[in-house]
């Protein structure tokens, strides 16, 4: 969770948010839930590599997120990411993966599970 | 953090509205490492179908985890967050977050939100978030 990506994010998405007293309570905790973007797409890239898998990344797209949060992520503390294929399905020349990964602390606990859910939709004849 | 007294079924959350620009789009896919052309060259965004490039699903999933948090009070009150990405969204578009409270749980006090982004266009309302939900933590 570096500290550069952290500060960039803030100011991605939390410009609209005004209210001085929201930022400072963000910044007193030094986490909000998305950071933990930057560390899942540097596994990705790993799993739609995978041969087996066989994906078009082209033709990739997001179908549905979600986080599970044990505890908030701490600015500048390292996690590592277990990734895992939860399921896949082909329906009408769409493929449907649901990707799982949960990001742990260095003693093993899991703070956050997030789940990806890509489309791969048919390729245009 | 919001006290669970102050929380009821059907309470709505304040719309949190936003221009999405490309300097926006281009900042987050720099910040988060999602430097999919779809989200940057207009060429291939049109190859792909579109009249030109969209914003991430995680860009517009950030903005509606922004109106949870300013209502949650603190980030680190959203337990569980999660959206399905149902619309493409265009720059220059306007994407407003907003929620309502669909169930409240005791032991601990937690608020269910359901939550969606919308944003307007040709006269007809898209949601590039529907059925969007997140946990809260409440006092």
């Amino acid at each position: 969770v570096p500290s550069a990506i952290v500060k960039k994010l803030y100011a991605a998405t939390h410009k609209a948010v005004e209210d001085p007293q929201t930022n400072e309570a963000m910044t007193k905790v030094g986490a909000e839930p998305l950071t933990s973007t930057a560390a899942e797409f540097a596994a990705l890239p790993q799993i739609v590599a995978d041969r087996h898998l066989d994906l078009d990344f082209s033709r990739v797209v997001h179908g549905s997120q979600t986080y599970a949060f044990r505890r908030a992520l701490l600015e500048g503390e390292e996690l590592a990411i277990r990734a895992r294929i939860e399921s896949i399905r082909i329906r009408a020349g769409n493929g449907f993966v649901t990707i799982a990964m949960d990001l742990e602390d260095p003693d093993g606990v899991v703070v956050c599970t997030a789940r990806s859910q890509m489309i791969e939709r048919a390729a245009v004849a | 953090v919001r006290a669970r007294a102050a929380v009821s079924v059907g309470h709505e959350l304040p719309e949190l509205a936003r221009v999405v620009t490309r300097e926006d789009v281009k900042a987050y896919a720099d910040a988060g490492g999602d430097e999919n052309p779809l989200h940057q060259d207009d060429a291939f965004a049109r190859s792909a179908g579109f009249p030109g490039i969209i914003a991430h699903g995680m860009f517009t999933m950030g903005h509606m985890a922004a109106a949870v948090v300013a209502w949650a009070g603190e980030p680190d009150a959203v337990l569980a967050i999660s959206a399905q990405f149902r619309a493409p969204v265009f720059m220059g578009e306007t994407i407003v977050a907003g929620g309502r409270v669909r169930s409240v749980e005791d032991r601990p006090a937690i608020a269910v939100v359901e939550t969606w982004v919308k944003l307007e266009r040709n006269g007809r309302t898209e949601w590039p978030v529907k059925k969007g939900e997140a946990r809260v933590r409440l006092a």
